[in-house]
C-alpha cells in the first residue's frame, strides 16, 4: 500500500484526497482473516485525473462504475483502489444466468437442515469489503434487482427466511462495464442511478510509456515509444471497425514484452501476444501490416533492452 | 508502382494507407499492388503518409489536372517517385523502421526486375522504369544504372524534399511537367476551384430528371465508381406527379396495397421531412407497359437476376455453409439464454419458504428445475437498402439476404424480405420474400438502383404489420444499409427553414428519428452494416449499439447471431 500511497503522491494527485486515503485505512483497519484478500497489484492505474475521480467517490461513500471500451485498465483501477483502502476484494464476474443466488447466497441441504451459504456480495457487506462487479451489464437487469437495497442509501441486504444484514460503513461495490460492441447492452435507469459513473478514458501514450517503462525499466526508450505508437495505431483500426478488438490487448502488449525480456525475437512475440489473439486469417494479416510499419520482426533481446 | 484502381487486396491496401496517414475517414484515390495484385506495403504507406503530411485533395485535383494526357500514368509514377523522397523524410524520425522498409522495397524492385518477362517489359515505359531503378539503387546501395545527363535532372528533380509543404510540393511538380514535358497543368485545377457553385448549379441543371440506372461502368471501383456512388447519375426531383406514378408501376410492378391502404399510410407517413414523397408497396407482379425506359429497367433488372443466379450456383458451398452456421448459432441463442421456466422437482435450487415439507410431509418436491423451454414468438422483417450506391455489391447482398432468410426459415421463424429504393419522389418497397412462403428465390430478383430514404422506408415496413403469420409475435426489423441515406427529392420547407436536401445530416436526423420511433412501438430494429467506415458514425446515430458491421460474408454468421442475441436480450429484459 505504501508503494501505490507514495506512486500517487508522484503521480500529484490530490493531497487532500490521499489524506482522506489514510484516514479511511485508520479508521477501517483490515482485519487479519481478510488478509490475503487484499489485493497485491502488478500494475499501476496511470492517470491523475481518473485517480482523483474515482477517489473522490469512494471517500463520499458512493459505489462506483467504471465504464469503457476494452483495455482502458478498468480492473486494475479496481484492484488498485482496493490495495490502496486496504480492503478485502470480492471479485464477481457476470454471465447471462447470474441470479440472485449467485450473488446473495444460496440454500443448501445437508441431509439435516436447509441452510443458508452466503454468497460474494453477502460476504462482501458483513466483512466490509470492496465487491468489484465486474461486466455487469453481462447479466440481465432482474437479476440484478435484488443489489439495489444495497447500492442505494439503505445500505442493507434483505433475503427472504433469513435475517437482514446491514452493510458495514467501508463496503463498497465497484461495477466495471464495457462498452461498443456486440452483446453488450446498456445498464438499465434504475441501477445505474446507484452508481457515480466513471468514464474510462483511453490510456493516453504518456502514460503507456510510463506503464512500460516502470514494469521493464531496462527497455530501450526508441523500442518503447514505437510500440506504444503501435497500439494507438491499432487503437485507431479497433475504432475504425476495420478490425476486431481482439488485438488491442494492453496486456498482450506488455506480454509480448516479456517474452522479449525471455529472448524471443520481436516477431514471434508479437505474433503470439498480440497478432494471434485474432482468430480471423484476414485480420490477422491486416494487424501484422500494422506491426510491420513500426517494428522489425528480427529484434533481439539486446536491443530491446539495451539499458 | 501506384494505380488508380480497386482490386481484390483492395481491403489490406486501404488499412495500410489508413494506418499510415492516421486516419479513416476518406476513401484513398491511390493504392498501390505488385503485378500478382498484392498489396505493396511500402508504397501504399508512402499513399497513406501523403494524406498524413500534405493536403491530398489538392494534390489530387494537380493529378487529376493532366488526366485527359496520354502520358498520364507516366507522370503519375514520376511524381509518385518524387512524393515518396519527400514523405519519407518528413517521417523518417517518427518512424525510424521507415528506413529498412524502403531498403526492402528496394531489394523487392530488383527481385521483381530479374523475374519480369520481355512481354512485361516491353510494357513499361523505360524512361520512369530507369528512374525507379536509379533511385532503388541508391536507396540499397547498388550499383545505379547509367543515366543520360537528361535523365539525371530528372532524378534530381524528383528528390522532393522533406521540408516541402503541399503548396511547395505542387510546385515542384508543376515545375518538373513544366521543364521537362511542356506540360502545364492547372486549367482544369482553376475550375474547379473558381466556381464552385457553377458546378453545383451544372450538375442540378443537367439532371433534371431522376433516371434508374443499372450497373454503369467497370464495377471495378475505378474513379467512375466514386462518382456513380455520390448519385451524380441523378438529379434533383421535387415532388411527385401522375406520370410518375405511372412509371413506378410500369417499372416495379403493381400495388400490393389497395389505393385507399395506401393513402392512409400516405396520410400517416408522408409528413415533416417526408412531406413530398409518396410511397409504393409492390410484390413485383409485372404490369404491361410500353414505357422504353421502363422496359430497360425491367431487362436490366432481369440481368441482374441472372447474375445473382449464376453467383450464388458458383458459391453454393458457402452459403449453404453460412446458413447451417447461423441457424444454429440463432437455434442456440434461443435454447441457452432465453431461460426455461420453473417447475418443482426433486432436485435443484430449494425453496426456503416450502422447505417445511421436507421433514414434515416427507415431501421432497421443495426444489425447482428447470422446466420445459419457453420462446417468444417472433418474426423478422430484412429491409434491404438497394439504392444505386449498392450497385457494386449485388451480388454479394443478394445472398447474404439469402443467408439470413434462409437461416431464419430453417429453424421456422417467419421472414419477409423488401428492398428498398427511391425514385421520383416514391419511396418503393418491393416485398421480395413474404411471411408466408420459406422460399428465398425471390431474392434473386434483388438488383440496385435509384435513392434511399432510409427513415421512410423504415417506417412503412414498420406498419405492414397485419399480415396472419406476424399475430402473436414480436417483431425484429433487421436493416442491410450503407449507412448513407439520400434521395433526391428535398427535406420541404417549414417554418423559417428553407427547404433542403435530404442527405448528410439532416438525412441521418430523419432516419434516426424514424427508428425511435419504430422502436417505441415495441418493434426491436438492428442494422447489418455493410458500407465505407466514414458512415459508421451514421449508423451508430440511426441505430445506437444495435448494428454490426459486415465485411466479408463469412462474418454474416457471427455477426447477424450477435445482433439477434442483442435485440433478443434487450427483448427479454424489457
Amino acid at each position: 500500500m505504501d508503494q501505490l500511497y507514495s506512486f500517487l503522491e508522484n503521480e500529484g494527485v490530490d493531497r487532500a484526497l490521499l489524506e482522506g486515503v489514510k484516514a479511511f485505512r485508520d479508521k477501517h483497519p483490515t482485519e487479519g482473516e481478510n488478509q490475503n484478500r487484499v489485493p497485491q497489484p502488478e500494475y499501476y492505474y496511470y492517470g491523475k485525473k481518473t485517480w482523483e475521480l474515482a477517489l473522490a467517490a469512494i471517500l463520499a461513500g458512493k459505489n462506483l462504475l467504471l465504464a469503457g471500451p476494452k483495455a482502458t485498465g478498468k480492473n486494475v483501477l479496481s484492484e488498485n483502489l482496493g490495495a490502496l483502502f486496504g480492503r478485502p476484494v470480492w471479485n464477481v464476474s457476470f454471465h447471462i444466468n447470474t441470479d440472485a443466488a449467485y450473488l446473495v447466497g444460496t440454500d443448501t441441504y445437508d441431509g439435516n437442515r436447509v441452510s443458508f451459504r452466503p454468497g460474494p456480495i453477502w460476504l462482501c457487506a458483513e466483512k466490509g469489503g470492496f465487491g468489484i462487479l465486474d461486466e455487469i451489464n453481462m447479466a440481465k437487469n432482474e437479476a440484478l434487482a435484488v443489489l439495489h437495497a444495497a447500492l442505494d442509501f439503505r445500505r442493507s441486504l434483505d433475503v427472504p427466511g433469513y435475517e437482514k444484514i446491514d452493510l458495514r460503513p467501508e463496503t463498497r461495490f465497484i461495477a466495471t462495464m464495457n462498452y461498443g460492441y456486440a452483446g453488450t447492452r446498456d445498464l438499465n435507469e434504475a441501477l445505474t442511478s446507484r452508481f457515480a459513473v466513471l468514464d474510462m478514458p483511453i490510456i493516453s501514450e504518456e502514460n503507456l510509456q510510463k506503464l512500460i517503462s516502470r514494469r521493464y525499466p531496462t527497455i530501450s526508450v526508441k523500442i518503447r515509444d514505437q510500440l506504444v505508437k503501435l497500439y494507438a495505431e491499432l487503437q485507431r483500426k479497433a475504432e475504425s471497425a476495420e478490425i476486431s478488438d481482439a488485438a488491442l490487448d494492453l496486456r498482450g502488449l506488455l506480454d509480448a514484452i516479456a517474452l522479449m525480456e525471455q529472448g524471443l525475437s520481436s516477431g514471434d512475440a508479437l505474433d503470439m501476444c498480440i497478432v494471434n489473439k485474432s482468430f480471423d486469417s484476414y485480420e490477422r494479416g491486416l494487424i501484422r501490416d500494422v506491426i510491420c510499419a513500426r517494428i522489425p520482426a528480427d529484434l533481439t533481446r539486446n536491443v530491446v533492452f539495451s539499458q | 508502382m501506384i494505380k488508380k484502381q480497386y482490386s481484390g487486396s483492395a481491403r489490406r491496401a486501404r488499412n495500410i494507407i489508413w494506418n499510415a496517414a492516421g486516419r479513416y475517414d476518406f476513401d484513398p484515390p491511390f493504392m498501390a499492388f505488385f503485378s500478382n495484385g498484392h498489396p505493396d506495403q511500402y508504397f501504399n504507406m508512402v499513399a497513406g503518409l501523403v494524406q498524413k503530411w500534405l493536403d491530398m485533395p489538392r494534390l489530387w485535383d494537380f493529378f487529376l489536372s493532366y488526366e485527359g494526357d496520354r502520358r498520364a500514368d507516366e507522370f503519375d509514377d514520376y511524381l509518385w517517385l518524387g512524393l515518396e523522397n519527400c514523405v519519407y523524410e518528413k517521417e523518417l524520425p517518427e518512424r525510424p523502421i521507415l528506413e529498412s522498409l524502403r531498403r526492402e522495397r528496394g531489394e523487392l524492385f530488383f527481385v521483381e526486375m530479374q523475374q519480369m518477362t520481355r512481354q512485361q517489359m516491353e510494357y513499361q515505359s523505360m524512361p520512369v522504369f530507369n528512374q525507379q531503378e536509379y533511385r532503388w539503387a541508391s536507396v540499397c546501395g547498388r550499383r545505379p544504372p547509367l543515366l543520360t545527363p537528361r535523365e539525371k535532372r530528372i532524378s534530381e528533380a524528383l528528390r522532393f524534399s522533406g521540408s516541402l509543404d503541399t503548396d511547395g510540393v505542387i510546385a515542384a511538380m508543376q515545375a518538373f511537367l513544366q521543364s521537362f514535358f511542356r506540360i502545364t497543368p492547372g486549367d482544369e485545377v482553376r475550375i474547379r476551384k473558381a466556381n464552385p457553385l457553377a458546378r453545383l448549379l451544372f450538375r442540378h441543371e443537367t439532371k433534371r430528371r431522376d433516371r434508374l440506372l443499372v450497373r454503369i461502368g467497370t464495377g471495378e471501383g475505378d474513379h467512375e465508381k466514386a462518382r456513380q456512388q455520390r448519385h451524380a447519375g441523378l438529379g434533383r426531383h421535387v415532388g411527385p406527379s401522375p406520370e410518375d406514378r405511372a412509371y413506378i408501376e410500369a417499372v416495379f410492378g403493381r400495388l400490393s396495397r389497395t389505393p385507399e391502404e395506401l393513402r392512409v399510410l400516405e396520410n400517416e407517413l408522408c409528413v415533416g421531412p417526408d412531406g413530398l414523397c409518396r410511397l409504393w408497396i409492390t410484390k413485383g407482379e409485372r404490369t404491361s407497359t410500353e414505357d422504353k425506359d421502363a422496359l430497360e429497367v425491367r431487362e436490366s433488372a432481369e440481368r441482374q437476376a441472372k447474375r445473382n443466379e449464376e453467383f450464388q450456383a458458383a458459391h453454393a458451398a458457402m452459403i449453404q455453409g453460412s446458413v447451417r452456421a447461423l441457424s444454429t448459432r440463432i437455434e442456440t441463442i434461443f435454447s441457452s439464454y432465453f431461460k426455461h421456466l420453473p417447475e418443482q422437482a426433486r432436485a435443484g435450487r430449494i425453496r426456503p419458504e416450502d422447505a417445511w415439507r421436507l421433514p414434515v410431509l416427507n415431501d421432497a418436491t421443495v426444489f425447482l428445475k428447470n422446466g420445459e423451454e419457453t420462446e417468444p414468438e417472433i418474426c423478422v422483417d430484412l429491409l434491404l437498402d438497394a439504392s444505386q450506391s449498392r450497385m457494386h455489391s449485388q451480388e454479394v447482398l443478394s445472398a447474404e439476404a439469402a443467408i439470413i432468410a434462409g437461416s431464419l426459415a430453417k429453424i421456422h421463424i417467419p421472414v419477409r424480405v423488401t428492398a428498398f429504393r427511391s425514385l421520383r419522389s416514391h419511396t418503393v418497397l418491393e416485398i421480395l420474400k413474404d411471411f408466408g412462403t420459406s422460399d428465398c428465390r425471390g431474392l434473386l430478383r434483388y438488383y440496385a438502383g435509384g435513392w434511399n430514404r432510409d427513415g421512410l422506408a423504415i417506417e412503412t415496413l414498420g406498419r405492414l404489420d397485419d399480415e396472419t403469420a406476424m399475430q402473436g409475435r414480436q417483431r425484429i426489423l433487421l436493416v442491410l444499409t450503407d449507412g448513407s441515406p439520400n434521395d433526391s427529392t428535398p427535406i420541404p420547407a417549414e417554418g423559417l427553414l428553407l427547404s433542403r436536401e435530404y442527405e448528410g445530416d439532416a438525412a441521418v436526423a430523419a432516419a434516426e428519428e424514424a427508428v425511435r420511433r419504430l422502436r417505441a412501438s415495441g418493434v426491436r430494429v438492428g442494422a447489418v452494416f455493410h458500407g465505407n467506415t466514414g458512415h459508421l458514425e451514421n449508423v451508430h446515430r440511426i441505430y445506437g449499439h444495435a448494428y454490426v458491421r459486415i465485411q466479408k460474408a463469412n462474418q454474416l454468421a457471427q455477426g447477424v447471431s450477435d445482433l439477434m442475441l442483442m435485440l433478443l436480450r434487450e427483448m427479454r429484459t424489457d
